[in-house]
């Protein structure tokens, strides 16, 4: 017989999905070499994912930001239509809106993946900022650690936080579950290049209940 | 594949009479182990039951696991494993266990698993003469089988000094006859069968939680209690068993239906083979070939067997 390879036909199934909110601080001390190396970051973590057929397709990327607003500024798309977006910094630090924001929009991402019988695996949020929450409500900032908390116990989500230069950590860590990383000058290359990777394990594995992880080698804690 | 909120739908699909008969945690068995129900020795060491002497196997059986391409990447080794035994005189008993990525040393607990259970299950169906009749007994002496091998898990999980869960795989384990076929499984992967006109059927479907990498291990407690098992009755001649990385191929996840274009060629391909040596080898390289390896990158593995009498 002609081989295998030819004549087996595969199902045709909806591909995986592997979702991932980029929660972006875009307040005014962001202004400068840190939104240049921020935007850079983004791009090479685009790239990075682009280069991996399985993941390109399974890992859908969102971005938030937030500073005296909070903004999607890119839905979820797969990182080979993801388009970076150019960030600015400017503004307060709506730290607790911007969680809230990006928890909303990862439960009606599910939703839609249900509805449309899409399998998916374990969101993340990935917050980076350099300062603290500033300018909003408290009851926001405890509502959003509060859900933080529980979506991570129900493991909802898995939440990073990541602090630049300036980031008040100790406020950070009562934020997050995972003890919150801080960035080793602007390495927001490196970072995401780990984060890629990160990606592309997650989406390739098929069991597992959580996928070790490459060590970090931009950041200390 | 359908989110899994509705995954237990699958056991109450109505259907052809072609859909396996699922038998899902009966309520009688909450309260015994399944070795209880059963009366049988706990942990006797396991003994490899005689081949069928003489006779010429009448299952041809060919069955592989390959390291995906992203362990390979990786430098990681194949942490799925398999184990077949046919026993006299036209009786099939297999296992499949797929190690967890997440776990240490899952290859090992995937081999001992994948063996003990095969072991298992021919002693219990050995010491008990005739097989179980009903599908309730059915459930019982499977899961007694899978619990004979968490059991040699944990042990050796002991012996290593390392805790059950670094040892974790799923468990797939499969009996066949020309007349019937039960199977229970723990984890991800499917089993699946034809009948004589080669019509396909699901036995056991992919379990997972809500999300895709997140599954029950053999080592889960409670998962050999609430293990999926399944019976099918009629004359059957196909039966194939495959871990999580061929499901998205293999099945239509939406309703875990097999896809017949995939299961075809290799029936006939089975059916066709003399050599079932050179059988494994080409089951191997179609399992890396590109067209495969583009589309699931995990460890791969892959059991058919055609009733040839």
């Amino acid at each position: 017989m002609s081989g295998l390879e030819e004549s087996v036909e595969f199902a045709e199934n909806p591909e995986p999905r592997c979702p991932c909110v980029l929660l972006l601080d875009t307040s005014g001390s962001m202004q400068g070499a840190p939104i240049a190396a921020l935007n850079e970051g983004i791009r090479t973590f685009k790239r990075d994912l682009e280069q991996d057929l399985l993941a390109a397709r399974r890992v859908e990327i969102a971005v938030v930001t937030f500073n005296s607003e909070v903004r999607v500024a890119e839905d979820f798309s797969t990182a080979d239509v993801f388009e970076p977006p150019a960030l600015m910094a400017g503004g307060q630090t709506f730290m607790g809106t911007g969680i809230n924001k990006a928890l909303d929009l990862l439960q009606a991402r599910k939703s839609q993946y249900r509805a449309n019988g899409i399998a998916y695996y374990r969101p993340w949020v990935f917050m980076i900022t350099d300062g603290e929450p500033q300018g909003e409500a408290p009851e926001q900032v405890q509502r959003a650690a509060q859900r933080v908390r529980e979506d991570e116990d129900a493991k909802r989500v898995a939440f990073f936080a990541v602090g630049v230069e300036g980031a008040n950590m100790g406020a950070l860590a009562t934020i997050a579950v995972r003890q919150p990383i801080r960035l080793i000058g602007l390495n927001f290359r490196e970072m995401f290049v780990w984060l890629s990777a990160s990606m592309q394990k997650v989406s390739q594995s098929q069991l597992g209940d959580q996928v070790p992880l490459p060590p970090a080698g931009w950041g200390a804690i | 594949m359908e989110a899994p909120d509705n995954e237990a739908s699958s056991t109450a699909r109505t259907g052809s009479a072609r859909r396996p008969r699922a038998a899902r945690t009966p309520a009688g068995l909450r309260n015994s182990t399944p070795a209880q129900s059963l009366g049988a020795a706990p942990a006797k060491a396991p003994s490899a039951p005689p081949e069928a002497a003489g006779s010429a196997p009448r299952w041809k059986v060919a069955s592989v696991s390959v390291r995906g391409t992203s362990h390979e990447r990786a430098g990681g080794v194949c942490q799925d494993s398999h184990c077949v035994r046919e026993t006299a005189p036209d009786r099939l008993i297999a296992a499949i266990a797929d190690g967890a990525g997440s776990a240490a040393r899952s290859e090992i607990g995937a081999e001992i698993a994948a063996r003990t259970a095969v072991d298992a299950l021919c002693e219990l169906l050995a010491d008990g003469g005739a097989p179980p009749n009903t599908d309730e007994a059915w459930a019982i002496a499977l899961r007694a089988a899978m619990d004979r091998a968490r059991a040699a898990v944990e042990c050796e999980a002991e012996r290593l000094g390392l805790t059950p869960r670094e040892l974790a795989s799923t468990l797939i384990l499969l009996f066949a006859t020309p007349a019937l076929a039960a199977a229970a499984q723990i984890g991800d992967g499917a089993a699946v069968i034809a009948d004589a006109d080669g019509e396909l059927a699901i036995l056991t479907v992919p379990q997972s939680g809500e999300y895709l990498n997140e599954t029950t291990f053999l080592v889960t407690p409670g998962a050999v209690e609430a293990a999926q098992t399944a019976v099918w009755r009629g004359p059957m001649r196909f039966a194939a068993a495959f871990s999580d990385g061929l499901q998205i191929l293999a099945l239509r996840l939406s309703d875990h239906s097999p896809h017949p274009p995939f299961f075809a060629p290799l029936m006939q391909f089975i059916a066709a083979e003399r050599d079932m040596e050179e059988a494994q080898a080409k089951l191997a390289s179609f399992l890396v070939s590109p067209r495969i390896t583009e589309r699931a990158d995990d460890d791969l593995t892959l059991l058919l067997a055609q009733w040839a009498g």
